[in-house]
């Protein structure tokens, strides 16, 4: 027999797919395209071609590094809006670490500049964590105004010391310091800059799955989400929880510089995020903060990212982003009151 | 004539009745005393009569006139005033922005002050209530916080008062000033329904009795046919005896477990401990005696190093402390976890949880402790609160803590898992722990210390040693009641 | 001459300082007004950008600044209560609908702004709002005196304080954010209340983004520039009272206005650098200052 829970999660995901299908048809009825032709064509672009998979992965693979970070803050109820900030600030330590070590083999640069981008982002995560500790100021004012403060200070530091003249990137990375593309070894993706990073974001999510649900860290940090008093009089130290998520959480935001960064373009650039950090909100919010739904939240994102792309002929791709919104309001309200409908009625 | 004919009640939760078809009327003008263990069915009951919860089924009638109460609002217009267990005060407002809240008096658009106070002070007077309009509701004691409630009644003139357990929050003291202002309202022709477990006070109070028990009523009887015997067999029912007593082993030489020096503590710049000395010994209960707000929770605190900034001596520096909190649901447990995901937090060995190590902790804690549930991965939340608070007892006790603390163990809990806990807090004794006790019930204290102290705002004013050996002395229950009751007051 | 000068200097200072307060402080009061009734609205930034980009849609299409400021504040009217609808009515978490509303909204503009201008940064120019005639040709503060928003905003103070703190509706909208149970078993439409709260936010930062979009006589995609949550933190710096909130708001003014004169008089002083400076001092004023800030205690709890 299925149990209740998995009857709600079947029921509300399969209403806002629908939902989500039939706002959209209704958005290109109202700008006066064919929903059918639109599509087709997304479709066509996105699933048709080993290329148009591999752009769809390549879109997916931050996002589901980004969420992962999340979902490890979010499980403690910390509501870390700086991710932009936080994934921003790692990837340049990436990129300038990278570009220093110039010269040594790739075994070397990947795992430090890894490690270096990880700590970056971490011990900005960390701020507010420490405020939130010392002075009780929520975290989501102060991951907001960090997000400013941190693309303010890259920014700077990115164009009066890093960037190629009149332009808004760093110098590009040695070739042979490259994350592999898949391309290279698979035909099919052949013109994608898909990349190994995408495996490491797999790999990531299956490590966060079992760090929150089967470990006692997990066990820790989810009772301080649920009920930060009690779980202090049960004896976690909170304050110890609070600092760990947000540094692995926000550390882990860092990795999408991999994918950009040593995987696809070879260089940092401003605005390569372009609200990634926002944008992995939702996808963490959709998945429920599971690592392993976040997979699959951030394809369905991926294939409307890329899908604006192939589509941008006859609608802005612009349109993605109110989709993508769409998508996250109609299923936390969709979640709700599926979830009112089987509470037994006071 | 009755004030309030209960016609048919019926109120479900699920599959739950909370109330089940309850039939009984109000006389008006009377005392109308409400009876019966917690999870009996009052509350619920006194909820639907203020238009809180709507009734599955039934109606009143209200002076004659039959109602169906939609909401609070309803229930208000019908001079009908509830005094919540749980007062429903707003910390940050004034006594005055709380009385008025909902029936506020208003000149156009500007509230009217100066009518409001003149009408405030005039009831404020009238009934002695001694209260300050102005003051913050943060600023004031429990039992000036309660006048204000007493006052948001005079202020709707509402004439049929529920009040919901409204002495558990006084001191001897102040109960009988609570039962003149009672009286006083009974002299004005209102009609007040009184929720108590304490017999005595419906002996003092009641014109009329009502049992409730597992959501039916039971029992009904006026002022002149009270009858102790058959009233206390109508709140309890058939008592199990199926909990052995566990005998209280004799201890020779005790051994200091915990030593704590004049402790001082402020918070928000008001000292909540002021020079408090307590020496715990290994197989020794302790009890703290005294009205609630004395410092009770910052004990708590300072024991279970969540609190740092106090002043004076804590030996030894580090010590494994065991809490069963006050507040079960909002200290206690995570309400979302199951009673096997409840005990790994705190008694789990190596890094990564296994289902079925959780399971046989689960089946552990349910055949050891005696936890009724009907599936083991179902969470605390859908737990009765006396089998929770056996998942909080058994994850402390269990834990290799050298001082265990309980908080008011058995508060909210029926009378059946009050006596396993308390069974099992002697275990814990004899198993040699040292043991803090907190309580406002002084039958508990009295039952289970070895060594009982009296705390009064903030520091033991007295400490009485071998408790046992002083009961058993004839006339020395009355004896220690009596002395330990003024000097919770203060008063000695 | 020279202390002429100087006195200019700080008569165009100080009118300068008021024109940047007024989005602060409008966009502060809307996010105050929703959380006294206890809905944590982070969603201010989107729904300036949402009535600033309203007003230029219909200040281009019509033409008429008056029916343009009358829509933007609609519009955003409705989202607010479809925001109140999320909030109030399905009790969802008021940082995940916020999260929600901003993509929303910035998403719509972004989309919106290619689709009808053919633009992705711009859209023509347009007519600012009408001001008070004679006001207007006094030196130096004429464009401030003259704004009749700017003198509501700054009149907002006192309605605020009179609403909140004197007023039967500020009573109970204030008992909703503080104590949502003790206004229920008085007998008050608690949730009813909720939702004024978030409809009357809906209506000032509709002004707030109507009145930048009718400012700079243009819509450009960004121009919120983060100003929202600006908004947010001088209502926290401001411990959620009207009259701190207004002087937050002046000093985030104050400084910005400082920094666009550093910007002309051309130091070295990197841009990038003085432009955290309000987002570094609001951290530093929470951290310093205001530690204990105590926010309406259902702040931010569904009912």
């Amino acid at each position: 027999m299925m149990s209740v829970k998995n009857k709600k999660n079947i029921l509300s995901i399969s209403l806002s797919v629908f939902a989500t299908l039939f706002i959209t048809t209704l958005l290109l009825l109202i700008i006066g395209k064919n929903p059918i032709e639109i599509f087709g064509l997304i479709f066509q672009d996105v699933f048709a071609s080993g290329y148009g998979i591999g752009q769809t992965l390549l879109k997916a693979t931050p996002l589901i590094i980004c969420g992962c970070g999340l979902a490890i803050c979010f499980h403690a109820s910390l509501f870390n809006i700086g991710a932009e900030g936080q994934l921003n600030a790692g990837s340049f330590a990436m990129a300038i670490i990278a570009l220093k070590m110039s010269g040594l083999p790739i075994y070397i640069v990947l795992p430090v500049s890894i490690i270096f981008g990880f700590i970056v982002s971490g011990l900005v995560g960390l701020i507010p964590a420490i405020i939130k500790i010392k002075k009780g100021v929520s975290e989501v004012i102060t991951t907001i105004m960090l997000n400013f403060i941190v693309l303010g200070i890259v920014n700077y530091l990115l164009l009066d010391f890093f960037a190629v003249k009149s332009t808004m990137r760093t110098e590009k990375l040695a070739d042979n310091l490259l994350i592999p593309k898949l391309s290279e070894y698979f035909e099919l993706f052949q013109g994608s800059s898909l990349n190994f990073t995408f495996f490491i974001a797999i790999i990531l999510a299956v490590a966060v799955y079992i760090l929150i649900y089967k470990t006692k860290f997990g066990y820790k940090l989810r009772a301080v989400g649920f009920n930060d008093t009690a779980s202090k009089y049960i004896g976690i130290k909170n304050n110890k929880i609070i600092l760990l998520a947000f540094f692995l959480g926000a550390g882990i935001t860092s990795l999408v510089g991999l994918n950009f960064i040593m995987g696809y373009k070879g260089y940092f650039e401003l605005g390569f995020s372009n609200n990634l950090g926002f944008t992995a909100i939702a996808v963490t919010l959709l998945a429920k903060n599971n690592p392993i739904g976040i997979i699959f939240s951030a394809l369905l994102f991926g294939i409307l990212d890329y899908g604006g792309l192939t589509v941008n002929q006859q609608v802005p791709k612009e349109i993605m982003f109110v989709v993508q919104a769409l998508i996250i309001l109609s299923i936390i309200s969709i979640d709700k009151i599926v979830d009112n409908y089987y509470k037994p009625k006071k | 004539m009755n004030a309030v004919e209960f016609t048919n009640i019926t109120k479900k939760f699920g599959d739950f009745i909370a109330n089940d078809n309850i039939n009984f009327n109000v006389l008006n003008n009377s005392v109308h005393c409400i009876v019966g263990e917690n999870g009996a069915g009052k509350s619920t009951l006194m909820k639907v009569l203020s238009g809180a919860y709507i009734p599955d089924s039934g109606y009143f009638n209200i002076y004659g006139e039959k109602k169906h109460f939609k909401s609070t609002h309803d229930a208000i217009a019908s001079k009908i005033g509830m005094l919540y267990q749980h007062f429903m005060l707003i910390d940050d407002f004034t006594v005055l922005e709380n009385v008025i809240l909902g029936n506020e008096i208003s000149k156009g658009m500007k509230l009217d002050f100066p009518a409001i106070s003149t009408n405030l002070n005039e009831l404020i007077e009238l009934y002695n209530l001694g209260l300050d309009i102005n003051k913050k509701i943060s600023e004031l004691s429990i039992s000036e916080q309660q006048k204000v409630e007493i006052l948001k009644l005079l202020y709707r003139d509402s004439n049929i008062l529920i009040f919901d357990e409204p002495t558990a929050v006084l001191s001897p003291y102040e109960v009988d000033k609570f039962f003149e202002i009672v009286n006083k309202f009974k002299s004005e022709n209102k009609t007040i329904i009184f929720i108590t477990h304490k017999l005595k006070e419906v002996l003092v109070i009641a014109d009329c009795v009502t049992v409730l028990r597992k959501g039916k009523k039971v029992y009904e009887a006026g002022k002149n046919e009270l009858n102790i015997p058959a009233l206390s067999k109508a709140i309890v029912g058939e008592v199990s005896h199926r909990n052995l007593d566990i005998l209280r082993e004799d201890k020779e030489t005790q051994t200091s477990a915990l030593k704590l020096e004049n402790i001082s503590l402020r918070k928000n710049k008001i000292i909540v401990l002021n020079g408090f000395n307590l020496e715990l010994y290994n197989g020794s209960i302790h009890g703290i005696a005294g009205v609630e707000g004395n410092g009770q929770s910052d004990i708590i605190d300072v024991l279970c190093g969540l609190e740092k900034k106090f002043t004076g001596k804590f030996e030894p520096a580090t010590l494994r402390t065991g809490v069963v909190p006050d507040d079960r649901i909002k200290k206690g447990m995570i309400k979302e976890y199951t009673i096997g995901e409840n005990m790994i937090l705190k008694n789990y060995k190596g890094n990564f949880i296994n289902h079925k190590r959780l399971t046989g902790i689960s089946e552990y804690i349910i055949t050891e402790y005696d936890v009724r549930v009907s599936d083991i991965d179902s969470p605390m939340q859908s737990l009765s609160g006396g089998n929770q608070q056996k998942v909080i007892f058994a994850r402390e006790a269990e834990s290799d803590s050298e001082v265990l603390i309980f908080a008011h163990p058995t508060r909210g809990v029926d009378i059946n898992a009050t006596n396993f806990i308390h069974n099992r807090i002697i275990e814990q004794r004899n198993k040699n722990k040292a043991i803090l006790l907190i309580s406002s019930d002084l039958d508990e204290l009295l039952s289970l210390s070895d060594t009982l102290s009296v705390l009064y705002k903030g520091r033991i004013l007295k400490t009485f040693e071998n408790i046992q050996k002083l009961l058993a002395e004839p006339g020395g229950n009355n004896k220690l009641v009596e002395s330990v009751g003024k000097l919770m007051l203060g008063i000695e | 001459m020279n202390d002429i000068l100087t006195n200019i200097f700080t008569i165009t200072f100080a009118a300068q300082i008021f024109r940047l307060f007024t989005p602060y402080y409008l966009g502060a009061s809307a996010a105050n007004f929703s959380e006294r009734g206890g809905i944590i609205n982070i969603a201010i930034e989107g729904f300036m950008i949402s009535s600033a980009f309203s007003y230029a849609l219909f200040a281009i299409v019509t033409g008429n600044s008056l029916l343009a400021l009358f829509m933007a504040i609609l519009i955003n009217i409705i989202f607010s209560f479809f925001f109140s609808l999320f909030t109030v009515k399905l009790k969802l978490n008021h940082i995940v609908t916020g999260v929600g509303f901003n993509l929303l909204m910035a998403g719509l503009s972004k989309f919106l702004i290619i689709f009808i201008f053919n633009s992705s940064s711009n859209t023509p120019r347009f007519e600012d709002l009408p001001n008070a005639p004679f006001l207007k040709e006094i030196p130096h503060i004429g464009e401030v005196v003259s704004d009749y928003i700017i003198i509501f905003t700054i009149a907002l103070l006192f309605i605020s304080n009179y609403i909140l703190f004197k007023t039967k509706f500020g009573l109970r909208l204030r008992s909703s954010g503080e104590n949502p149970e003790a206004g229920d078993s008085l007998g008050i439409m608690v949730r009813k209340y909720k939702v004024y709260g978030v409809l009357i936010s809906g209506f000032l930062s509709g002004l707030a983004g109507a009145w930048l979009a009718g400012n700079q006589n243009s819509y450009s995609d960004g121009m919120i520039a983060g100003r929202g949550y600006i908004a947010l933190a001088a209502m926290i710096i401001g411990k959620w009272k009207p009259t701190n909130i207004f002087f937050a708001c002046l000093m985030f003014a104050f400084f910005e206005a400082l920094e666009i004169s550093i910007q002309i008089s051309g130091t070295d002083i990197p841009s990038q650098l003085v432009q955290i400076v309000p987002y570094a001092i609001t951290i530093i004023v929470l951290v310093a200052f205001v530690a204990k800030t105590k926010p309406p205690a259902a702040d931010g709890i569904p009912y």
